[in-house]
């Protein structure tokens, strides 16, 4: 008969005890039942569950003190707040939910232990071994109803107005800089060649090259907490000694990434002045090396296509004064329920098949202005979360998997949605796809969209009172 | 009918059809890599049927360098049983035929084999991948706006490097054998083909191709007077190291060695040992033990891209490392582009050559 590993991470003042209680009655506990025990089940992270699963776990049971007994106050608050959105998240990549369950046993419920451990294993065997025979290079044909089909197919933009506000944005930028109340103000500009990219600006006379079009598509606050440690500098000079603020251009979907750095305060609000500019959509195909701006009628970016918003949610001066009415986008994916209608199975190939031809280059994670650790997980020298061998040819694919989801996870109710992860992926993996997925989950789940306002995810706070289980 | 006591340099007229159904038979006994669309974007991967290939002059996104120098490569196993150590070198795949390599492509692979063929020892596992490699290329009707192979030595119908060169007429390929590699691939599987008159098909190819003014060049003694520029510093502000450029480069060729535990049988331990892409642009890079960086600014690290590619590069090993085949400059998520750098360093150089004169 087939029997399943099963991996349980059981907390030690509670379940880790309870399972003891458990054998002290001499009540039975399957034999492919693994143990490992925890400090808390706080501790037992996303990363660690997904892990698990790479390596050939077929189930995984998380067991915490009942909420309100956790020995550290809120620690197991985390883990019922995170774990349903990872089952979300397991489910859309092709991984049945089932495999993964999280419940409370105290040290004394020797008996609930036991009947919660043999029920699950019980449930895992009747689904069989969690691993997929997986196609290398399977590109899976999925019909994907791409947004373009959206009625907002296209929009005419105007130039003369475009034109207006890169002249105020100029003179607004040359103002802040010569009345030093900035030391630098990130804007955009063409390259010498035409391209269009983001530029630092540093005097009043630089503020010239800034520029606005319908090609300003990087999402520039990126680079805020950065310059803030600088200082504002420009390079090559010393830091200022009281360093002022740093002023940047944003679109409204830029806006919202400024909120989730204040909210979790990897910025100050006084540490920026922001230059908030109405935006009618930036065009798909970049106009690359065309020295003038668009004319006519272009193709919106998918993500401009189900946005919902024209003005930034904070600014410190708005440019753009005639104010479009506000869009009526639904932030969301018709290709995310296409996938999502699939059997599992196959929504596991197709996930598959795309981080297949990951190459690492993780343009992605650097290009995320919420992707914020000096450090990333899966690059750590130390603990090699993922080893080296990803991508290509199906060597490591599941590494591919580990860094793919575990980023998407990272990012559930920090993700504003400016898709800059998938523009920048030279293998058009469509990583929206999962960031949205989690977006709507969180949303439906908690009603929080991340950067509407400078609150945190919900996903890291404690439980709020109507939230308590 | 070609075989391979047909002359070098003579040009053929092949038709679609019979190159079609000439690439089916050579698949059913070597790897065939064409190109190939793979989830919406271009790429040189292998093929079963010839229905599979992409027939276009575009420029895929990845260069054809991971035909001998893969993403992710095992180099060996080491198993171990009490206090047995067994270690099995990994043997790559046998034959391949590459088709359609575009001039930049195999420029590229002409670098590369300046240091991992031609500098002794050679690299074992490019060595091989390469002698079994036969390369057909195809020369590009169009130049991109990134393009720049004619500034460095390249041309959009350069078969220096190719085995076999293909140029797309109007209803027609032409066919020209360059080496005897490509002279015996034709005579193991015979092509059908109609020889040329040469001078008129010579003609009717250059039609074709297109043609760009170079861009300036820096020669290789104006770079050391650049070195300590804060050019890099201010270039770079806007970088934002991930490693997209030396990953999609036809020539850049670092690589990381790991080991790790394989996946095994209950009772043994497997550990392999791989070595994968890495990249000078990314922070890890150059970090040592105890967590020092000695690069740690990023105008460091892009400076030595640039450096490498035009400078440290082709004095070790002969070749400059770039074959201006743009991809990075398309790919640059903000916008870095080489051009501009090679301009600066050029510009800088003639102002130290007035220097040098005295005027």
């Amino acid at each position: 008969m087939y029997e399943p590993k099963i991996i349980a991470y059981l907390c030690t003042w509670c379940s880790y005890t309870g399972a003891d209680t458990a054998g002290i009655a001499r009540l039975k506990s399957p034999a492919n039942l693994r143990a490992v025990r925890v400090p808390c089940s706080g501790r037992v992270s996303p990363e660690i569950i997904m892990r698990t699963f790479d390596q050939g776990a077929d189930g995984v049971l998380v067991l915490g003190c009942h909420i309100g007994e956790c020995h550290y106050d809120s620690g197991n608050h985390r883990t019922a707040k995170r774990l349903p959105v990872l089952k979300t998240l397991m489910a859309y990549a092709g991984l049945e939910p089932q495999r993964l369950h999280l419940d409370w046993v105290s040290a004394s419920e020797g008996e609930r232990f036991s009947r919660i451990v043999n029920e699950f294993a019980e449930s895992v065997r009747l689904l069989g071994p969690a691993n997929y025979p997986v196609k290398s290079w399977a590109v899976h044909n999925v019909e994907l109803p791409w947004a373009q089909s959206e009625p907002l197919d296209s929009l005419g933009f105007d130039i003369q107005s475009y034109a207006m506000r890169e002249a105020a944005i100029r003179d607004y930028a040359s103002q802040l800089l010569s009345e030093s109340r900035v030391s630098c103000v990130i804007g955009y500009e063409r390259s010498p060649r035409g391209r269009l990219r983001p530029a630092f600006i540093y005097t009043p006379e630089d503020a010239s090259r800034l520029v606005w079009n319908p090609d300003c598509t990087h999402n520039l606050t990126l680079y805020l907490s950065e310059k803030i440690r600088d200082g504002g500098r420009a390079p090559g000079k010393k830091p200022d000694q009281n360093p002022a603020s740093i002023g940047i251009v944003v679109k409204p979907c830029d806006s919202r990434a400024i909120q989730v750095q204040l909210a979790e305060q990897q910025i100050q609000r006084e540490q920026v002045h922001i230059i908030g500019v109405t935006c009618e959509g930036i065009q798909a195909e970049l106009d690359a090396y065309e020295n003038q701006p668009v004319s006519g009628k272009a193709r919106l970016q998918k993500r401009c296509q189900v946005c919902s918003e024209r003005t930034p949610v904070v600014f410190d001066r708005l440019v753009g004064g005639t104010v479009s009415p506000e869009l009526s986008g639904t932030d969301s994916y018709r290709a995310v329920d296409a996938i999502e209608a699939l059997p599992p199975a196959e929504r596991m190939e197709f996930w598959l098949s795309q981080f297949d031809r990951c190459i690492r280059c993780y343009a992605c994670r650097q290009v995320c202005p919420s992707c914020d650790c000096p450090t990333c997980l899966y690059e750590r020298d130390d603990s090699l979360w993922v080893g080296p061998a990803s991508g290509s040819g199906g060597v490591g694919l599941n590494e591919a998997r580990t860094f793919h989801l575990g980023r998407a996870f990272h990012l559930a109710g920090r993700c504003i949605g400016c898709d800059e992860c998938e523009r920048v992926c030279p293998m058009d993996i469509p990583i929206s796809y999962l960031n949205r997925r989690l977006a709507q989950e969180v949303r439906e789940r908690f009603g929080y969209t991340a950067g509407l306002a400078p609150v945190p995810s919900p996903i890291v706070t404690v439980l709020s009172r109507e939230e308590g289980l | 009918m070609i075989s391979s006591s047909s002359g070098l340099n003579e040009l053929y007229s092949v038709s679609q059809e019979n190159l079609a159904d000439w690439l089916d038979r050579i698949q059913s006994s070597a790897k065939l890599i064409a190109h190939q669309e793979v989830g919406g974007i271009l790429l040189y991967q292998p093929v079963s049927d010839s229905r599979q290939i992409a027939w276009t002059e575009a420029r895929p996104t990845l260069s054809s360098k991971d035909a001998f120098f893969p993403p992710t490569e095992q180099l060996f196993t080491i198993q171990r049983e009490g206090n047995n150590l067994t270690i099995v070198e990994s043997e790559p795949v046998g034959k391949q035929v590459l088709f359609g390599i575009r001039p930049c492509d195999a420029q590229g692979i002409k670098a590369l084999d300046a240091l991992y063929l031609e500098t002794d020892p050679a690299d074992n596992y490019y060595q091989r991948r390469r002698e079994a490699t036969t390369i057909i290329g195809m020369a590009c009707r169009e130049m991109a706006p990134s393009c720049f192979c004619t500034s460095v030595g390249g041309a959009p119908d350069d078969s220096r490097f190719m085995d076999l060169m293909l140029y797309r007429g109007d209803d027609h390929y032409f066919l020209a054998v360059i080496t005897d590699k490509g002279a015996s691939l034709l005579s193991s599987f015979p092509l059908k083909s109609d020889l040329l008159e040469a001078e008129s098909a010579a003609e009717q190819i250059k039609s074709y191709i297109p043609s760009r003014l170079p861009i300036e060049i820096p020669n290789q003694e104006d770079w050391p007077a650049s070195f300590a520029s804060p050019y890099w510093d201010e270039m770079s502000e806007r970088c934002i190291s991930c490693r997209i450029c030396a990953y999609v480069c036809p020539t850049c060729r670092c690589f990381d060695v790991r080991d790790q535990l394989y996946p095994s049988e209950n009772g043994t331990q497997v550990f392999e040992r791989i070595r994968c892409w890495d990249s000078c642009t990314g922070t890890a890079y150059r970090r040592i033990a105890g967590g020092h960086n000695p690069r740690p600014e990023k105008g460091q690290r892009l400076r030595n891209r640039f450096f490498c590619k035009y400078y440290y590069y082709p004095a070790q090993y002969g070749p400059v490392a770039c074959t201006g085949c743009g991809r990075c400059i398309d790919a640059c998520p903000v916008g870095v582009d080489i051009t501009e750098a090679l301009s600066y360093v050029a510009q800088r150089g003639s102002l130290s050559d007035l220097d040098r004169s005295g005027a």
